[in-house]
């Protein structure tokens, strides 16, 4: 069972993973834009289209690897305090009543939004055009891939309810890596812990 | 029961008994449905499902019943299509590109490391202002907090830096972790903020403008920051004791210190010693030529700069050229389309700026030149424009203009000041001191000064400007050593999950407030409103105090993209700016990043903190500068121009 969620938690993060590069192609694209612009004096009319490309395809393909990794905001009043198992149940409640619905809506409504698209060879509207189908395609492509990982989270809850403690997820990079900050900057555990004399005395004197 | 779920449980019981008692349940309408909604969506956020599904599942259900109620027949398929539709258009939303851009530039600017040098080299120039610990938090905090935007990584590194400095140097617990909480959010407010783009994509408003807007408001922020420290340290010197002298001593490499001590403590006549062939000394001409180089920059800068601006001022076609640019520029901005279509579109507005801005730039241009203009006929405009702009040139090239006597008067102070500057103040130590501000405040400092001036003077748009920010943030991390495939690829995946983050969120919301249109609960908040008789004060205390209690249960994430939908449409009626709107929920969503019990801030600070720093302690120091923050709404509100003053200026 985890083998089964583990391997579809990889599948989604290497579908956002090799998205996310195109952040790279982006930056690079614009700059060399920029530079084309206003130093060569020679713009080009399809980079608008193909940053706008790089960047839909990114956040789209990076959902389902965000769920992966739990990283989709969520309103932190309640949900931390509460004991797993009511976390797992408000989920469970919530991914069926409306993340399956709405992805798989969306899922059904884009692969026609897109099929249109391909019967008619669809071009951006430019004059040196991109064929655009291909992007449009990225919707329903995005939300098979989020319908997967919303079926993995579906048995994490369940897994959840029956043994009381939410089943682990693969590592991934995480934005505030304490550890690795404090590595980082080059601060030890016993560092901080050797301030707290300094705390001490203070609380001391008061 | 916790104490935290029973303040969520009250919050959702209020909200719901609200909804259950003013509901005219007999004679439900659309707009009551969508009133319900909105109540619905919130508690149910609450209750901590992702966001972003929660928005697109309530959308999709009450979008159908909105279908539902015209035309049975086709709602299915009438959702479905306004789905995909709204998903598509946050794909292709070209204001919000900008977001993983300057995402991209936060995460690769942190991992390029130079927050410790940036705190040592402030601590130090600060040294001898109250509170100066406290102060050089603030400072590192607001440039640092600016260039990356990301909250928790700032107050987690300070909480390691500048909280140990801090404790150790004799300062008060609370006061400490209040400066690095406070200081580490001033990065949501002072562009390049993310959140600035989320709030103009959702009201429509032009980002460009509100980075000129926020730009003040946000520098008052922290220098009311600032100044609240080195009062406290001034009045309260316990609190915030001043640095013992050991502290205060710049440290000096060896050669450096051979020279104050043998030859001069002044940096210009020490370093010229030293180049004297005379004295003996074992350090090589290459450093110390070096050095004197870089002790010399301010003076080169200052004569460059002068010379560049005696060149400006003299040349008349060289101001028409500037003003042709801002012109094309901001119309660049406005219409985002024009782009794309540069050959033609974007170089009209250049002629429309040549014309017109001669006259009112001095008189100097001949009428006929001018009306010269306006003659080719508009398919050669391209070609024309440029042999007109020659003749220009030439028209104006005899007529070579005198430098005014201001100039000259700034010019003659400043020299002085510096020669004053040099002979009496620049010793060695200040050099070195100059030398580590090189190598971590200017980067930075530059940086985020040419992202924002690009953008702010219409060079760039937003997004071009972010995109050249993450190569500077390449370029960055390249010269201090740590571009490396792991900072890329991190940095890289980082930035996709942060995008998916945010934009999904959009798409979430798109359905939902079209939701909300259909079923027309905006026109009956309007009615609502309206019925009220508000004066724009009282509109403006009431939209900003339930944002403020948003703040609690909600992320600002949340509260731009589902209540700005809502408010916006009702500030015509009351004559605010959105605008202005927007620079008040700014500063305003400053404050739900510092109130207990959910302040994030607090929470990446005690992660960090010694054992014995309590969370209470944490938010006990925040509160004052929850106090400023107020404090800051108030001083805007009051003065507009704080904030309008500069989109005021350069977008007329």
């Amino acid at each position: 069972m985890q083998k089964l969620l583990f391997f579809v938690d990889r599948v989604s993060t290497f579908a956002g993973k090799f998205f996310a590069w195109s952040i790279v192609g982006l930056t690079f694209l614009i700059s060399w834009e920029v530079f084309s612009r206003y130093v060569l004096n020679e713009p080009h009319a399809w980079v608008l289209d193909a940053q706008i490309m790089l960047y839909g395809a990114l956040f789209m393909m990076a959902g389902a690897y965000t769920l992966a990794h739990g990283g989709h905001v969520r309103g932190d009043v309640l949900y931390g305090f509460f004991e797993p198992r009511t976390q797992a149940t408000i989920d469970l409640v919530l991914y069926l009543l409306f993340f399956m619905p709405g992805i798989f809506a969306l899922a059904y409504a884009g692969w026609g939004f897109a099929n249109e698209s391909l019967a008619i060879r669809e071009n951006t509207f430019s004059p040196e055009p991109l064929p655009l189908y291909p992007f449009k395609f990225i919707i329903p492509l995005a939300a098979f891939f989020l319908l997967l990982q919303g079926m993995v989270e579906i048995l994490r809850c369940i897994i959840c309810l029956k043994q009381g403690s939410w089943p682990s997820r693969i590592p991934d990079v995480e934005e505030v890596d304490v550890e690795q900050l404090k590595e980082m900057v080059h601060v030890k555990d016993e560092d901080i812990a050797s301030l707290d004399k300094y705390v001490l005395k203070q609380e001391a004197k008061s | 029961m916790k104490k935290e779920l029973r303040f969520g449980f009250v919050l959702m019981a209020l909200i719901l008994s609200a909804v259950v008692i003013f509901m005219p349940w007999g004679h439900l309408t659309n707009g009551h449905l969508g009133l319900l909604m909105l109540s619905l969506v919130v508690v149910t956020i609450m209750l901590g499902f992702p966001t972003a599904f929660t928005l697109m599942g309530m959308g999709i259900v009450f979008a159908w019943l909105a279908y539902r109620s015209v035309n049975p027949e086709i709602a299915v398929q009438q959702t479905l299509d306004l789905m995909v539709q709204r998903t598509y258009g946050v794909m292709t939303n070209d204001v919000l590109i900008a977001i993983p851009l300057f995402v991209f530039m936060g995460y690769l600017v942190e991992r390029a490391n130079l927050i410790e040098k940036l705190f040592k080299t402030l601590h130090l120039s600060l040294a001898r202002v109250p509170g100066a610990l406290a102060v050089a938090t603030l400072v590192t905090c607001a440039i640092f907090a600016t260039a990356t935007g990301i909250v928790g990584a700032v107050v987690t590194l300070m909480g390691l830096l500048a909280m140990p400095a801090m404790l150790r140097a004799g300062y008060d617990v609370k006061l400490t972790a209040g400066c690095i909480t406070a200081g580490g959010c001033l990065g949501i407010l002072i562009p390049p903020s993310v959140l600035l783009i989320v709030y103009g994509a959702t009201a429509g408003v032009s980002v460009v403008k509100l980075y000129a807007g926020a730009f003040f408001p946000g520098l008052m922020l922290a220098g009311l920051y600032i100044g609240y420290v080195i009062i406290v340290a001034k009045l309260k010197p316990h609190l915030a004791p001043p640095l013992p002298l050991a502290e205060r001593e710049i440290p000096l490499p060896d050669f450096l210190k051979t020279i104050s001590q043998s030859i001069s403590m002044k940096a210009l006549p020490g370093l010229l010693g030293a180049l004297n062939p005379k004295r003996k000394f074992a350090i090589p001409i290459g450093i110390v030529s070096r050095q004197l180089f870089i002790a010399l920059l301010p003076a080169l800068l200052w004569f460059g700069g002068m010379g560049l601006v005696y060149k400006s001022i003299t040349k008349v076609t060289v101001v028409d050229d500037i003003s042709g640019l801002v012109e094309m520029g901001f119309d660049s901005q406005s219409s985002a389309v024009a782009l794309d279509s540069a050959e033609g579109g974007l170089q009209e507005p250049t002629v429309a700026g040549g014309i017109q801005e001669p006259p009112g730039a001095g008189g100097l241009q001949e009428p006929p030149a001018a009306a010269g203009v306006q003659e080719p006929p508009a398919t050669e405009v391209t070609t024309e424009t440029h042999k007109e702009s020659d003749a220009v040139t030439a028209e104006a090239a005899p007529q070579k203009k005198d430098a005014p006597n201001s100039y000259w008067i700034t010019l003659v102070v400043g020299s002085v000041i510096l020669a004053l500057y040099y002979g009496y103040l620049f010793t060695i130590a200040r050099l070195q001191l100059f030398k580590m501000l090189l190598g971590s405040f200017f980067p930075l400092a530059v940086m985020i000064l040419a992202v924002l001036g690009s953008i702010v003077f219409g060079l760039a748009t937003p997004s071009e400007a972010a995109a050249i920010g993450a190569m500077g943030g390449f370029v960055l991390a390249a010269a201090y050593m740590q571009l490396n495939s792991r900072v890329v690829k991190e940095s890289v995946f980082l930035t996709a999950k942060t995008s998916a983050m945010v934009c999904w969120l959009f798409v979430g919301s798109g359905i939902f407030s079209a939701a909300f249109a259909l079923l027309g609960g905006q026109a009956l908040i309007e009615h609502w409103v309206l019925s009220l008789n508000m004066t724009p004060v009282q509109f403006m205390l009431l939209s900003q105090s339930i944002i403020f209690i948003l703040g609690w249960p909600l992320e600002w994430t949340e509260i731009i993209v589902i209540f700005m939908p809502i408010f916006i449409p009702l500030l015509s009626h009351f004559n605010i700016d959105p605008l202005f709107f927007g620079l008040m929920v700014a500063l305003n969503l400053q404050t739900a990043f510092l109130s207990p019990p959910v302040a994030m801030a607090a929470f990446y600070l005690k992660g960090v903190a010694p054992p014995h720093v309590t969370l209470n302690q944490i938010f006990a120091g925040m509160l004052p500068f929850m106090g400023i923050q107020v404090l800051a709404m108030a001083l805007l509100y009051a003065w507009p121009a704080i904030g309008m003053w500069l989109p005021q200026l350069l977008y007329k």
